[in-house]
């Protein structure tokens, strides 16, 4: 009786501690140590989450998208993410064209988490797939896109710089290689600076922020592409500041997209978004990795 | 589509279950220099917590815990006893599971002046 009864504790004991370390390490969306990262727009960010963003919008230069991407997690800190949209451009001098985008699957490997400084990386391989698409639109041959992904929160900044300590940065470099080899390759190398109203107010002073202030992050992003092969052109690209918004369940999200040259565009638009934490919305059901259990 | 986004953002707004814990209020507060040293830490937070994976703790800069009990969570506070707290600065270490075990972490600094 007591051997079993001894067992029996021990039992739970073990479970307990099991369940502590996988609560220890539970991570979810955007959440690293102290810092919460928001999701960005134009560059992706490093995180293999449950979640969702519908939709994108991005009006200016002449077209205007309509894009989601869901993004579910099928293990642990890894996921895989769908992205499409609606495109409607009318560029200038050339036959108005719409119709949907390709398809792009994207499997994400969070290969480090870092919980003390605030340092997450991950790698993709994003698929667009050739076809999947409306012809007016879209390319007819796959693209394949390896990517690296990071994250750091600069939490661990010393006294002397302790206004900066809201501060993350968030990078992405990729190569994207057409399945047709009349196309060039493209690098291409995205970001996102941000200073976080939250971790200002929660980790360094108390500024006074309500609520919803304080849960405001001031961002600049660039989204670059630089032609590898030749007759590609130069380097095009947009940066763009802007405000995150980020709740318990929802994010919103808005920018001005500015070219950073004439090859990029002649005008300033505008990129919105609405996300939804799909860990937070179900977390039971859809916002659980489908297998091993919690993120 | 419209009504697949209209459902989703009733569903974040209202919000079924339960989310991270994301700190509210903190007394005392992050950076405050303080005159009267504080009896007791009270945290905020924006979800109910699982009392069992939650907890505070406060230091000294030499590491050493002030505290006169363990911490207790409840519903969505969260507060820790001090001793007497002599002059000097002291760190905030919480740790927050949300009913759901989503898991958040948070640290800060105040100061008690002499």
């Amino acid at each position: 009786m007591i051997t079993r009864s001894l067992r029996l504790r021990a039992a739970a004991l073990a479970l307990i501690g099991v369940t502590s370390l996988v609560s220890q390490n539970a991570t979810a969306h955007g959440v690293v140590g102290d810092r919460f990262f928001p999701a960005t727009i134009a560059s992706d960010d490093p995180f293999a989450a449950d979640e969702l963003a519908l939709p994108t919008i991005s009006l200016g230069n002449h077209e205007e998208d309509y894009e989601f991407e869901y993004s579910k997690t099928l293990l642990p800190h890894f996921s895989v993410s769908f992205e499409g949209g609606y495109v409607n451009a009318r560029p200038p001098g050339e036959p108005h064209a719409s119709g949907w985008d390709n398809l792009e699957i994207t499997p994400t490997w969070q290969f480090v988490t870092d919980a003390d400084s605030e340092f997450v990386a991950s790698a993709e391989m994003g698929f667009e797939i050739g076809g999947s698409g409306s012809r007016a639109v879209t390319d007819m041959f796959t693209t394949y896109t390896p990517k690296f992904l990071f994250g750091k929160g600069f939490g661990d900044l010393t006294d002397s710089l302790v206004l900066l300590r809201p501060l993350a940065v968030t990078g992405v470099i990729g190569y994207a290689m057409p399945g047709a080899s009349r196309e060039p390759s493209t690098l291409q190398w995205s970001g996102a600076v941000e200073y976080s109203l939250l971790y200002l107010q929660n980790n360094v002073f108390n500024v006074g922020f309500s609520n919803v202030v304080a849960h405001l992050t001031p961002v600049v992003e660039f989204a670059m592409e630089t032609p590898t092969g030749a007759g590609g052109g130069g380097t095009t690209g947009t940066i763009n500041p802007g405000l995150l918004w980020s709740g318990q369940y929802t994010q919103l999200g808005i920018e001005a997209v500015v070219p950073v040259n004439r090859a990029s565009g002649s005008n300033v638009g505008v990129l919105m978004q609405l996300h939804f934490y799909i860990d937070d919305l179900f977390p039971h059901t859809l916002g659980t990795p489908i297998f091993g259990g919690r993120n | 589509m419209k009504r697949l986004v209209l459902a989703l953002i009733i569903a974040g707004f209202c919000g079924p279950a339960a989310a991270h814990a994301f700190l509210e209020k903190a007394t005392p507060s992050a950076g405050a220099n303080l005159r009267v040293a504080p009896a007791k830490i009270e945290l905020s937070f924006s979800e109910a917590l699982e009392p069992a994976f939650s907890g505070v703790t406060v230091t000294n800069t030499a590491s050493r815990d002030m505290s006169t009990a363990p911490s207790v969570a409840s519903g969505t506070q969260m507060s820790l006893s001090l001793g007497m707290l002599k002059p000097g600065r002291y760190s905030v270490r919480w740790h927050a599971v949300s009913v759901d075990a989503h898991r958040t972490d948070g640290h800060y600094d105040f100061t008690v002046l002499p």
